[in-house]
């Protein structure tokens, strides 16, 4: 497809494929981009196959891609993900939708939230909202658009048959502070423990939801989805 | 099909049965016509009521046939009484005309019964020739000794009518009996009518004895040589009574039970007859016993005469109510016996005829086939063992092959026919039903599909055309955002856009969504009827069960029932409801339940919360079912099962 212009090779720090079926989001993303010096777009692919192809020519260091494109126009961009994952996990992937469907950003996280991140696309044109995602990604670490968040906060629901199930309550505490994004130290502080309790806590609940692998920001963000997807409860804000 | 009249004993025989006179179980057009078609059906076989037959208007021809009778028996009965020389004038003038009469009405049933048949026909022609007996009993002497020999034919007749009885065809057994007669006759009775003086009729109440005139035929006067020709005449008669009696024996004895049921009154009349004659003639000739009528051999010989032609009306008075009383068999088999199998068991058993098979008419290849679907050769020069029946329209639609027996009871095979057809038609009445009603449900899927097919294609294209051109509209202006001072006029105008952009797509999501939720394709009912709860303002319990993936259109049924009892719970639930919906598996059967705790609402009662024969409508054409019970102050619980095949 169309690569963009090239830049000046000293500057530029993360070299991107975007993939977007849509030509006009497709535009827009690709002068959000061109204002990055840090950035060169190598290659604009809009369907999965395309974008699985540019990927193995260019290797580049982040891939942005929207969520939704042929060939069969339902989650190819979270499936390039886990593809990606498998093959080349130290490459980044910033999937961008106009799902606010929490389901999508907990599927994308599935099998681990390391240099993965959901963004909604029309936030994208938001001052470094795509580029924060972009080095977010890069280093290692997780977002989630805080509309996809707002969605779970605001949501009434509360499940059943969640994994949570199986935390005891204290453990259940300790997560509701990770999820109103506070630190480790002010978990312990709200809820009279010491900092190394939490710590053991928190490692049991990432044991329990499954979460072993991942850097400890990726599975904050996860298991806080979790968290709101499961309860419901209201928090200020996850994202990072 | 469940009652069904017994045949009762007027005429109604096939009447319809009264349970398809209630239209209470058809509500809808089409039932009605079905049951007015049943009903038409069962006219066909009302033709075919047996015991209507005798109430049919007598055609000119058996007017014509029973004004000759009446003359014929009239003129007989005159000539022997004008003769005078009968031992009983009185006595035989009346047996005769009697007898000509019982014959002619014996035989115009016959030909009702069977009008194909020469046999009716022949029986009244017996009776019409049967007056000319009155000849032997009149004085003038060549027409007295004609009239006399007139027994001879006569009695050939009489073996005829027996033993070819009921195809009027004699078989080689009947052919050789006759034969012997005819010989009998050549070397006695022919040659002592040539040498007695005198001749007589057999009849005891005609004997002329001394009255006779003189036999003009007679060549020779030799006594000696007259007694031994009688003698050898009465001998043969003996022997050949005997003959036929022992045939009659042995066919009785191998026919089947419906052929003996026709055979026995004509048999046991003849035989009685056929044991009189010689008993009498011997008796008479060879050992001088008295031949009058008051004598035992006499009187005996009278009565089984005049008996005689009753044998042929009573076989079919008993045909009929054989017939009638198969088909009150039949009918209360088959009303319990629906397959074509049981059908087939009920016509061998009525038929009695374990053989019999049905032969079922493929009108588009145009050959027979039997329950297995093989093919069945008729044989359309020999319908002796197979009878066709024919629908409405004329065309074939079943034959039964049965023993050759039966070819000789008509009443029998047309009733049976009927019933058959009438089963096997009411059988194919209700597969037809079952048929449209599968048809109908298929469309009724094939509906539901289109308009989910529909759905989603429209949330497709607002996908790509309208949402993504706000979306590169937003990214634009946000873009032109960071071109403009901060906190200028223009950057205040952009952000009323931007947040007005926001509250288009948010907008377009929602109905994007409601149109068709990506997520119930892509990921099933558990996912969808997740995210659709977070939608809802109102608390949702969820206990949803992982169901997997289920076909697109019980998956599509399934969740826009769960949102539009969501949804119902939600408008008109009140402000603190809380709603648990659930999923779950049982064997076959996906269950789901939308309860709340609302204020509920009084079923049947306007105003009922909308959307509830929506939801009746949905899963009713997946051919599941939804329950929806409510009571003010009670909440409302939606319980929905669809059957989900393996």
């Amino acid at each position: 497809m169309s690569t963009a212009e090239p830049k000046n090779a000293q500057t530029v720090r993360y070299r991107i494929v975007v993939a977007e079926d849509a030509y006009l989001v497709r535009e827009g993303i690709r002068q959000v981009l061109a204002q990055e010096d840090e950035v060169e777009v190598v290659e604009f692919c809009s369907d999965l196959s395309s974008l699985l192809q540019a990927v193995d020519r260019h290797e580049p260091d982040v891939v942005v891609t929207d969520i939704r494109m042929p060939p069969s126009n339902t989650d190819e961009g979270i499936r390039a993900a886990a593809s990606l994952r498998a093959s080349r996990p130290e490459m980044g992937v910033v999937v961008i939708s106009q799902y606010v469907s929490p389901h999508y950003a907990i599927k994308l996280f599935e099998d681990g939230s390391a240099r993965r991140a959901y963004l909604l696309k029309e936030h994208i044109g938001h001052r470094n909202h795509l580029m924060g995602a972009i080095r977010e990604v890069a280093s290692g670490g997780s977002v989630v658009d805080p509309a996809v968040v707002e969605v779970l906060v605001e949501s009434r629901t509360r499940a059943k048959n969640s994994p949570l199930a199986h935390l005891t309550p204290r453990e259940r505490e300790v997560l509701a502070g990770v999820a109103e994004g506070k630190s480790n130290a002010a978990i312990a502080k709200s809820l009279f423990l010491t900092k190394r309790a939490v710590e053991k806590n928190i490692n049991s609940i990432f044991a329990k939801l499954d979460l072993a692998d991942d850097t400890d920001v990726s599975r904050r963000v996860v298991a806080s989805l979790m968290f709101l997807a499961e309860t419901g409860v209201p928090v200020q804000s996850v994202s990072s | 099909m469940t009652s069904r009249t017994p045949v009762p004993e007027d005429s109604t025989v096939l009447d319809e049965p009264a349970a398809l006179d209630e239209p209470v179980a058809f509500d809808a057009v089409p039932w009605t016509v079905s049951a007015r078609e049943l009903r038409a059906d069962h006219e066909v076989g009302s033709q075919l009521r047996p015991l209507r037959l005798a109430a049919r208007r007598p055609t000119a021809s058996e007017l014509t046939i029973v004004v000759a009778a009446v003359a014929a028996a009239a003129a007989a009965a005159a000539v022997v009484l004008a003769g005078g020389i009968a031992a009983s004038p009185d006595g035989f003038a009346f047996i005769l005309a009697l007898y000509i009469l019982v014959c002619v009405v014996a035989g115009l049933a016959w030909r009702r019964a069977r009008p194909w048949s020469p046999y009716g026909l022949a029986l009244v022609a017996y009776g019409l020739a049967v007056s000319l007996y009155a000849l032997g009993t009149t004085t003038q002497p060549l027409v007295h000794s004609l009239g006399v020999l007139l027994q001879i034919p006569g009695a050939f007749f009489v073996f005829w009518l027996v033993l070819s009885f009921p195809s009027a065809r004699l078989d080689s057994a009947g052919r050789a009996v006759i034969a012997l007669a005819g010989a009998v006759l050549l070397v006695g009775c022919l040659p002592a009518v040539f040498l007695v003086d005198s001749l007589s009729p057999t009849q005891p109440l005609a004997r002329c004895a001394a009255r006779c005139p003189a036999n003009p035929l007679q060549i020779g006067d030799s006594e000696s040589l007259a007694r031994l020709f009688g003698h050898v005449d009465a001998v043969g008669h003996a022997v050949v009574y005997g003959l036929i009696l022992t045939l009659l024996a042995v066919r009785f004895a191998r026919a089947s039970r419906p052929r003996r049921r026709l055979l026995g009154p004509v048999y046991l009349f003849a035989a009685l007859l056929f044991v009189s004659m010689p008993v009498y003639q011997v008796g008479v000739n060879l050992f001088g016993a008295s031949p009058v009528a008051s004598s035992p051999a006499g009187f005996a010989l009278t009565a089984t005469t005049i008996l005689f032609p009753f044998g042929f009306i009573a076989a079919i008075v008993f045909a009929y109510a054989y017939v009638g009383a198969a088909l009150a068999s039949m009918v209360r088999e088959i009303g319990v016996s629906a397959s074509v199998t049981g059908v087939e068991r009920v016509v061998r058993q009525v038929l009695d005829d374990p053989k019999a098979q049905l032969a079922f008419w493929l009108p588009r290849s145009r050959r027979y086939v039997d329950r297995h679907g093989r093919g069945v050769v008729l044989d359309e020069e020999d319908t002796s063992t197979w009878r066709s029946f024919e629908g409405d329209d004329g065309e074939p639609m079943l034959a039964i092959v049965h023993d050759a027996a039966l070819d000789e009871d008509p009443e029998l095979m047309d009733a049976v026919g009927a019933e058959t057809m009438l089963a096997l038609e009411n059988r194919r009445l209700q597969e037809d039903l079952l048929d449209s009603i599968t048809a109908l449900r298929a469309s009724r899927k094939r509906l539901v599909a289109v308009a989910a097919a529909e759905r989603r294609k429209i949330e497709r294209d607002l996908h790509d055309s309208a949402q993504q051109l706000l979306i590169a509209i937003r990214i634009q202006l946000e873009l032109a955002r960071g071109e403009v001072g901060p906190a200028s006029k223009l950057e205040r105008q952009l952000d009323r856009i931007a947040a007005d952009l926001d509250r288009a797509l948010d907008e377009l999501r929602s109905v994007a969504h409601g149109i068709y939720p990506p997520l119930l394709a892509e990921e099933g009912l558990a996912a969808a009827l997740t995210e659709a709860a977070r939608r809802v303002s109102v608390p949702v319990e969820l206990e949803l069960e992982d169901v997997g993936r289920l076909p697109e259109e019980i998956e599509t049924a399934v969740y826009y029932c769960c949102l539009e009892a969501l949804q119902n719970a939600t408008k008109h639930g009140g402000s603190d409801v809380v709603v648990t919906m659930r999923l779950w598996w049982e064997p076959h059967l996906l269950r789901f339940s939308v309860s709340d705790d609302g204020v509920g609402f009084v079923p049947g009662q306007s105003p009922e919360p909308t959307g509830l024969t929506n939801m009746l409508d949905r899963i009713g054409a997946i051919g599941g079912r939804v329950s929806i019970r409510s009571a003010p102050g009670r909440g409302t619980d939606v319980d929905g099962a669809v059957t989900v095949s393996p």
